[in-house]
């Protein structure tokens, strides 16, 4: 097991490198990083763009850039002024050994800013992601057992509408209808956007409606899903066997059915949990929430490199981990997989 | 009762029906098709969407749809403006119609590249196998590990520069060159799912007898991988085609949400409501052009789930 989780990461290794290194290329083309300083009130003169330009390194070849990113330039000399006058040795320690680099926008360390925004984000994701898989695992299984009823038939019409909704199309509904239209009733209105004040309750009451939204949207797709596989489970010769040895309906349908249908759910679990962390762009844009989603907008829109780079560098480690993971807890499931 | 009807090897296999246009696989699919409800219902959906944007293309000229007119900005829809006027008085209905232009257009095309690039790269990869398969199913594997949101995003912004790329007129109309760059975009971050189902088709066709006959009489690579491999690759490649339709619209629709995808003066259906994004109260701003998109996916997905069905032959329902 050690021996296989070893070999794993060495095989993604390789894959993360050169990913790291097409990401790089492709975030550095997307602008100059000192165009925002056009805008600025104090706006530099061209030497001293010259010199941010000099000390961030940004005069160097792409691919040098990317190998001080990778193990930084604390080990060489950097002429400031461009001639010689003041030579200052690098500050930066690269990817390599824990320096994701510094914000070229707020000039704080890029693991910083992920670090403000990520907790949003998990207050947002966590929730709406646990409700969504209990409330599909019941609603998947109850479905499930009852193929081509009348309850079957609406859960299964019910959840490719929700499906096919575009999510801007229920979250602008839901601020329509519980934002706009109550406080014109003189309902309690529920607030539009934002975290709130601070405290706990007006936090919870600001996540009513993007926890709603992003459930709507991701249940349906796990309802089908679990709904799909109980079925293929439930048809096996095991189930009527199980059936026939006098079993009850929630003993075969639990013990027999649902353990060997969590398979193919755990595989779809480890491919969206690490996307967790990126946030959803779409829904924290609509209700202002400072999320990952918006982070990425932001440094996009400047050209925020380093930004960029980590959280994107960051998503892939997390997709590795998590595949990592799903195979390890997959033994535990399935006790015919040995690696 | 609900445990025999959960035994499904227990029923009856139903015999299967005397089909007037030839058995061949293909007339015997259309038929479980024609007998699908919900494929029907999809189909009469997307007929509807198609129709508005034609019948309307035709009824409503294009200098309505961006001709605008500041004093009867953000008008309620009435007989004259069905669904009302924009922030800068533009006709909505004239704007979602040629919004669904765009948006129909883009979704379709980018689909067909994606089926392109993914066809070939699954072909490629499942009969060359070894170094080659690795090495594409690696490429594949890091661009799932990547939300498509944020490489079309980093890819539209490479390519959509405006010196480089201008804007184009065609048939008396100008485009945002945006408008092609996003075809692109899309289709090539989207292509990996079909990669590795063609991919998985090949492995197993690859190993079939009548491969081997017909190499043992001198057929070449590419008359093997063409004549006798693409076919049974046709059903998987045509349900994730349809579905793909619908995905594209959508990540097309966020795209312009966010106001970084097609650029003005052409209208989508995504970038209207990203101008309506700042109008939530006045509801028939962001209303229809969504309802267009819901109504496309929908439709699409419903029929993607009916071929899906009808192609695959043990759904003999």
């Amino acid at each position: 097991m050690t021996q296989y989780i070893l070999r794993r990461i060495l095989q993604a290794l390789p894959l993360l490198f050169i990913l790291s290194f097409v990401l790089f290329a492709f975030t550095n083309a997307l602008g100059d990083p000192l165009a925002v300083f056009a805008e600025s009130r104090q706006r530099p003169t061209a030497s001293q763009r010259e010199e941010i330009r000099r000390r961030m390194g940004l005069d160097r070849p792409m691919f040098e850039q990317y190998v001080t990113w990778m193990v930084g330039n604390d080990w060489q000399m950097i002429d400031v002024n461009g001639d010689g006058s003041n030579i200052q040795p690098g500050t930066r320690r690269g990817v390599l050994r824990g320096d994701l680099g510094v914000s070229f926008v707020t000039r704080k360390p890029a693991w910083t800013r992920i670090e403000e925004r990520l907790p949003a984000t998990l207050t947002l994701m966590i929730p709406s992601y646990t409700i969504t898989l209990v409330l599909a695992l019941a609603i998947g299984v109850y479905s499930a057992t009852r193929q081509y009823t009348l309850v079957d038939n609406i859960i299964t019409g019910a959840s490719f509408f929700f499906y096919s909704m575009p999510i801007f199309f229920i979250a602008l509904m839901t601020i329509y209808i519980f934002g706009v239209q109550f406080s014109r009733w003189d309902l309690p209105a529920l607030p539009i956007g934002g975290t709130g004040n601070g405290t706990t309750i007006d936090l919870i009451v600001h996540m009513l409606m993007p926890v709603f939204c992003l459930v709507a949207i991701q249940l349906a797709g796990y309802v089908r899903f679990i709904r799909s596989s109980m079925l293929e489970v439930l048809g096996q010769d095991y189930v009527r066997t199980a059936h026939s040895k006098g079993l009850s309906e929630s003993n075969v349908v639990r013990k027999h059915a649902l353990k060997n249908a969590a398979l193919p759910l755990i595989t779809l679990i480890g491919l969206d949990l690490p996307f967790l962390l990126a946030g959803a762009v779409v829904t924290e844009r609509i209700f202002a929430w400072p999320g990952m989603g918006r982070l990425f907008i932001e440094s996009f829109e400047r050209a925020d490199v380093p930004v960029m780079m980590a959280i994107l560098m960051l998503l892939c480690v997390m997709v590795v981990v998590f595949q990592i993971l799903t195979d390890v807890v997959y033994t535990w499931f399935d006790p015919r997989i040995r690696y | 009762m609900a445990t025999v009807k959960n035994v499904q090897a227990a029923q009856p296999v139903p015999k299967l029906q005397n089909y007037e246009k030839g058995t061949s696989n293909l007339s015997r699919s259309l038929a479980r098709l024609r007998r699908h409800r919900m494929a029907l219902v999809g189909a009469a959906l997307l007929v509807f969407v198609f129709g508005f944007v034609i019948v309307g293309s035709i009824l409503i000229p294009v200098r309505a749809s961006i001709y605008n007119e500041p004093a009867r900005a953000l008008q309620y829809p009435s007989g004259d403006l069905p669904f009302g006027t924009d922030v800068i008085g533009r006709d909505l209905l004239a704007r979602t119609v040629y919004g669904g232009q765009v948006s129909l257009f883009v979704g379709v095309t980018a689909v067909i590249v994606q089926m392109i690039v993914g066809t070939l790269i699954g072909l490629i990869g499942g009969y060359m196998g070894g170094a080659v398969d690795s090495l594409l199913m690696r490429l594949a594997e890091a661009m799932l590990s990547i939300p498509q949101l944020f490489l079309a995003l980093i890819a539209l912004r490479i390519f959509s520069d405006p010196t480089q790329f201008p804007d184009f007129t065609l048939f008396g109309r100008t485009y945002s060159s945006t408008m092609i760059v996003i075809v692109f975009v899309i289709g090539l971050t989207s292509w990996m799912r079909v990669a590795r189902i063609v991919r998985s088709v090949v492995l197993s066709v690859k190993e079939q007898e009548y491969i081997t006959s017909a190499r043992s009489i001198g057929a070449g690579n590419l008359r093997i991988i063409f004549r006798h491999v693409l076919p049974n690759c046709l059903a998987p490649i045509i349900v994730s085609a349809t579905l793909g339709v619908a995905s594209a619209i959508l990540l097309e629709a966020y795209l312009g949400f966010l106001g970084l995808g097609v650029r003005a003066p052409t209208p989508t259906w995504g970038n209207i409501m990203g101008e309506a994004n700042s109008y939530i109260g006045l509801w028939y701003y962001w209303f229809f052009p969504a309802l267009f998109i819901m109504l496309t996916t929908l439709g699409i997905n419903f029929l993607g789930d009916g071929l899906r069905d009808a192609f695959d032959p043990r759904s003999l329902r």
